[in-house]
């Protein structure tokens, strides 16, 4: 039995680690660097312990150690899908919340974890180390230990390859240390679909459906859903199978995800394992009533999965929007500050995983996710209607954010119809254009609220000045 | 609540009447509304239903022109724009926050008031005239 964990993350994910850790009677210790001293996750937990970085494993076992944690819960992120931790632990006897090392290590290579897919029978993406015959194009340029975007290529004829190949190593180098690349073979308007998986140490392996996360801003989601709307019971079927059979041939244990992508016309490719506790994990858990965090921490201990296959059945539509902080009428420029006004939204099927509060300061120092915003209903029009509403809700003042942003692509006509894929939000470039037009209403209320400024020191000026009379 | 809980909000030549609910609900016209109003250095950032609207401040020099305004007795332009009407004549007794002349501003009326109580000293424009920002308009004594 776990009785006590060491939360190795921050931000909303620590403190939802930390809620269901609570529920299960288990006590939390949180690590937090400097910027973090007040951050959230750090009252949240029972017990709290100062370290120089969150991507130092042995520091963080050593932390373990001294705070009498028997298990780590490594969250997304950071030291998430470093074999290091997860070996650290074993040499220390720790409970490591994930895999395997070595199922770990394996899947972080892309080129390995395509090998061993496609042995185990998961259709891949056709690939090549170097020259892909000339039938092949358009390809694109990867990073082996990439993700997010980064060290990727676009290449639409065969002349363009040695130059897109230098230039993605260099940027590989850069983000991931390691200058691999590859080449893939181009998918027009795919789909992203992942299967949620979980396995537990006595070699049984199922699937929790899939999740849609095609909306993309530079190969980073932000919206999610489940079910796809491109899902039928026979291809949930075959994808589930292919998902299952991915986590078999690795022997996966604890909680991880299938990513595949679909195309147009139903064919689906293996794109990579995580091997972790993803960030839209939660409409998993509306639609289904699992807490993964819950089950991950089930199969830390050794226990045996509590369900069958068959004893799953998805109920109604959940969907989540990511709530970060960045302009996107500006490029995604990342911002920063004090978050001043906070209200969150409530009410039926809305869920809010969130690492901020009123007088969070949010700085350059991590990801610029703030929160999560999640909502269940029983259809997707009633899922997209309650995001709508609680978008609409939710005030975030202080730190400029996407959220009236995310409303308007769940807003979108073509969102609603269901008929997406990851070149959406390119499609759609009105939706990051805003009106610079002021309703007179908004200027009387600024007229009106004088007194409360940031500094504390009024300042006359023309809003507050001038612009009404009492009658 | 303070005596701006109510009253005429004059824009666009049109006369808006609104009430302050609660500290973060306002009636306009009407029509029911939540907002936030937040004041930083260079913006005021207005929530309102949903939406977010940035208000640039002035510039930095009109704002201690304002700031010092009351003190000097000298009613300057806030913003650039045109005199609607000027309310006094030299000479004339004012009270203080007397509404002295209404100026329009990217299509917004606004009132200037009488800084203090005094005598209207100098009427420096005139009607219909188009001014700068930080122009001195009228000078009470």
């Amino acid at each position: 039995m776990i009785r006590k964990v060491l939360i190795a993350n921050r931000g909303e994910i620590a403190i939802r680690i930390g809620h269901t850790l609570r529920e299960m009677e288990i006590e939390t210790v949180a690590v937090f660097t400097d910027p973090d001293e007040h951050s959230l996750h750090v009252p949240a937990a029972d017990a709290a312990c100062h370290i120089e970085s969150y991507l130092d494993a042995r520091e963080i076992v050593r932390a373990a150690k001294e705070y009498g944690a028997d298990a780590i819960h490594p969250g997304y992120g950071f030291l998430s899908e470093s074999p290091s931790l997860s070996e650290e632990c074993e040499k220390a006897g720790i409970i490591f919340i994930g895999p395997r090392p070595d199922t770990i290590r394996s899947m972080g290579d892309k080129l390995e974890s395509k090998r061993v897919m496609q042995a185990a029978g998961v259709p891949v993406v056709p690939t090549w180390d170097g020259n892909p015959p000339a039938s092949a194009y358009p390809v694109l340029v990867k990073a082996v230990g990439g993700g997010g975007g980064k060290g990727m290529r676009l290449v639409e004829k065969a002349e363009d390859l040695a130059e897109a190949m230098a230039s993605a190593s260099r940027e590989a180098s850069k983000a991931f240390n390691d200058s691999r690349v590859f080449v893939e073979k181009y998918i027009r308007r795919p789909r992203h679909i992942e299967f949620q998986i979980l396995g537990d140490s006595h070699g049984n392996h199922i699937h929790v459906f899939e999740r849609e996360c095609s909306i993309q801003r530079r190969h980073q989601k932000i919206i999610e859903e489940t079910p796809s709307t491109a899902m039928t019971l026979k291809l949930r079927e075959e994808m589930g199978a292919a998902a299952v059979a991915a986590a078999k041939a690795v022997d996966y244990r604890g909680a991880g995800t299938v990513e595949f992508i679909l195309d147009p016309i139903g064919s689906f490719y293996f794109l990579e394992m995580n091997t972790r506790l993803q960030v839209e994990h939660p409409v998993t858990e509306m639609t289904t009533g699992l807490d993964l965090v819950r089950e991950q921490v089930l199969i830390a201990e050794g226990q045996r999965l509590l369900y069958r296959q068959a004893d799953l059945h998805p109920v109604g539509h959940s969907m989540e929007c990511r709530i970060y902080a960045e302009v996107p009428e500006e490029n995604f420029r990342p911002s920063t500050g004090t978050i001043e006004i906070f209200e969150a939204p409530a009410g039926p099927g809305v869920r809010l995983d969130s690492g901020v509060g009123k007088n969070s300061v949010v700085s350059y120092h991590f990801d610029p996710l703030l929160a999560k915003l999640i909502v269940w209903a029983s259809s997707r029009e009633a899922a997209i209607d309650r995001m709508k509403r609680a978008l609409a809700d939710f005030v975030l003042l202080g730190v400029r954010n996407n959220i009236e942003f995310l409303h308007r692509v769940i807003s979108d006509p073509e969102f609603s119809s269901g008929k997406i894929d990851t070149g959406f939000l390119d499609r759609h470039p009105e939706l990051f254009t805003v009106s610079t037009d002021v309703p007179v209403e908004a200027l009387l209320v600024a007229s009106l609220g004088g007194e409360k400024t940031v500094s504390g020191a009024h300042i006359p000026d023309v809003w507050t000045s001038g612009f009404w009379r009492n009658s | 609540m303070t005596s701006r809980s109510h009253g005429t909000f004059h824009a666009s030549g049109r006369s808006i009447p609104f009430r302050l609910l609660e500290p973060n609900l306002i009636e306009i016209d009407g029509k029911r509304y939540r907002f936030y109003v937040l004041h930083n250095r260079n913006e005021h950032i207005v929530w309102l239903n949903g939406h977010t609207y940035h208000l640039p401040r002035a510039e930095k020099g009109a704002l201690s022109h304002a700031a010092a305004a009351p003190a000097s007795g000298e009613i300057t332009a806030l913003m650039p724009g045109k005199i609607l009407r000027i309310e006094v004549n030299a000479g004339d007794t004012v009270v203080e926050k007397q509404t002295v002349a209404i100026m329009e501003s990217m299509k917004m009326e606004s009132a200037l008031h009488a800084p203090r109580a005094g005598r209207v000293a100098a009427i420096h424009c005139q009607q219909g005239q188009v001014v700068e920002m930080g122009e001195l308009l009228i000078v009470i004594d």
